[in-house]
């Protein structure tokens, strides 16, 4: 489990991190969000050890991060720095040995036999790392952050420029993390990853902005419109619509839905589907309009700049 | 406390390094090769290729009795000792030079690699990194300058004088090349090191490294001119002052190694 506790970091005069406070749970993922220069890399680098906060705490199982703890710490965190950080004149396999030794491992050969074949690295173990390419550059540095079986691990962008492929096995074996009781918490700049992966979505723009759940953030940005697709041409049915609702409720309408914004759409949409299918309408589908988590990251980016942050919660 | 197993690891790791990449050895083979050929050259060869024996020269029989040196040897045998022990100095300065490429490289090279966040992510403590960045370009450069010793004292006994090589195997012999050599290298490196840790280029680190060598250059040509001759104690006490001076460099190293700045500033 990780604790920040009123994280502060400034360099000199500029503050990068301000009174930043979240928790990640066992077996939990959480998305780290922000624009470049939020503050995403110097908090990972305090989580893991490296730095140290200007004030605030930090607590890794249970265990205050100090210059005393940080050692045996390390030992329980494990840590893909932004940059892949392999040597290049040596193997996959002397790279995985040199960094087994590092953490004491013991039965290192099996260990590392075991890491290649779940990464899929087992035939270019012999390969010297300066041969191969972004994605496998990757896959290595992640098997060597999960060489220790850490219970803490922090990604900092895993898949950043990846092809799918890659993005998708990454997202994979974080999920089988996540299930052995791994805190992860994974600094991202897609959204889509951020979604599809975590359990909680913290946005972070110097202070954290927001931490909830992905559905619940997007819950904030509701828009109370609704939008009913329908076989044929919705238009003909704007008569029913401004019966029920008014004419001011149609916010769009195209080849094959309209988008209404009701005012009370619990109370006005069973009456909008009984006028509409009094009138004909063949109705494939009736949904709140959702908007992506771009929105609400772009929303609360424009909130955080105009200084009326949401607040974080969770 | 130092766990020696993260040590031997990232040690393991610059050996790998290194075998992958020997150019880097070429200064320290150059060095050693020139302090074999140099001696040789002047104390042997010259002489021999121009008719003119060493004993001439009235300015090195009097430096050669100055350093009172084994009284019972010919002229000429006791100018070749001088010479041979002379260039002697100059095995200090080979794994000096030769090893100051691979140390003041050794932590802005892994910063500039962007291999040095992974690695302070691990246990690893500032002393035992820069421990093992000593003992990598120490061992290395040692070794060659270890081979290149031992065909100097074997190329003194085959081709000097009757009684040089014997001569040459003396305590002050002894000092000189296991203790205050690998003293005097280890002096540099750390400095070079230290430096590396300070700096964001290598060739910085490098170029304030190499100012060790000055002393020692110092020091030869004193003797050369006749004015200075170091026993074997005093160059013993020269050898425990350079320990002392490189205990309180890797003190300093360690005050000194700013992670926080090398990690968040260096670019």
């Amino acid at each position: 489990m990780i604790s920040a506790s009123h994280l502060t970091r400034r360099f000199g005069a500029r503050t990068a991190v301000n009174d930043v406070s979240f928790e990640v749970g066992r077996s939990e993922i959480v998305a780290l969000l922000g624009p470049n220069g939020a503050g995403k890399t110097t908090t990972l680098r305090m989580l893991a050890g490296l730095i140290a906060p200007t004030s605030g705490s930090i607590a890794i199982e249970g265990r205050q991060l100090t210059r005393a703890t940080g050692g045996a710490l390390r030992m329980r965190i494990g840590f893909l720095t932004e940059a892949p950080g392999l040597w290049d004149r040596l193997t996959v396999r002397e790279n995985l040995g040199v960094y087994a030794r590092m953490y004491g491992i013991a039965d290192r050969e099996r260990r590392i036999d075991r890491t290649l074949e779940l990464f899929g690295l087992t035939d270019r173990q012999a390969t010297l790392c300066a041969e191969l390419s972004k994605g496998m550059r990757q896959k290595v540095a992640l098997a060597r952050t999960l060489l220790h079986d850490p219970v803490v691990l922090l990604l900092d962008e895993p898949t950043s420029s990846l092809d799918p492929e890659v993005t998708r096995m990454i997202r994979l074996l974080l999920e089988e993390r996540r299930a052995a009781g791994c805190s992860i918490l994974v600094s991202t700049h897609n959204l889509d990853e951020a979604e599809r992966l975590a359990d909680r979505v913290a946005v972070l723009h110097e202070r954290l902005v927001a931490i909830d759940e992905p559905s619940a953030l997007r819950a904030r940005l509701t828009t109370g419109r609704v939008i009913v697709r329908v076989a044929g041409d919705p238009s003909v049915l704007l008569g029913a619509v401004h019966s029920v609702v008014g004419t001011d409720a149609v916010h769009a309408v195209d080849r094959a839905a309209l988008t209404l914004q009701l005012t009370d759409a619990n109370r006005q949409t069973p009456a909008l589907i009984r006028a509409l299918v009094a009138a004909g309408a063949e109705i494939l589908e009736v949904r709140p309009e959702i908007p992506p988590l771009e929105d609400v990251y772009l929303h609360l980016m424009e909130e955080r700049g105009s200084g009326q942050g949401l607040g974080a919660r969770g | 406390m130092i766990e020696i197993g993260r040590v031997r690891a990232l040690l393991s790791k610059e050996f790998l390094d290194l075998a992958r990449n020997r150019t880097a050895l070429v200064p320290v083979v150059v060095v050693t090769v020139l302090s074999l050929v140099l001696p040789f050259g002047v104390a042997i060869a010259v002489p021999a290729l121009t008719g003119h024996p060493l004993d001439e020269d009235a300015d090195l029989v009097r430096v050669s009795r100055v350093a009172g040196m084994s009284p019972d040897l010919s002229d000429n045998a006791r100018i070749q000792l001088f010479l041979f022990q002379q260039f002697l100095m100059l095995f200090l300065v080979t794994p000096v030079t030769g090893a100051m490429a691979l140390a003041s490289h050794a932590v802005v090279g892994e910063k500039q690699a962007r291999t040095l966040e992974p690695l302070l992510a691990t246990p690893l403590t500032t002393f035992e990194l820069l421990i093992a960045k000593v003992l990598g370009a120490l061992l290395p450069t040692l070794a060659i300058s270890a081979i290149g010793l031992a065909i100097y004292l074997g190329g003194i006994a085959r081709l000097a004088a009757p009684g040089v090589g014997v001569a040459m195997a003396s305590l002050r012999t002894l000092v000189l090349t296991i203790l205050v050599a690998p003293a005097a290298a280890l002096v540099a490196l750390q400095a070079a090191i230290l430096i590396s840790s300070r700096v964001n280029d290598p060739r910085t680190a490098q170029q304030f490294g190499v100012l060790i060598i000055v002393p020692l250059v110092a020091l030869m040509v004193v003797q050369f001119l006749g004015s200075l001759w170091l026993s074997a104690a005093a160059l013993a006490l020269i050898g425990g002052g350079l320990l002392g001076v490189w205990g309180l460099l890797s003190a300093f190293s360690v005050a000194l190694f700013d992670r926080e700045t090398i990690l968040t500033r260096w670019r």
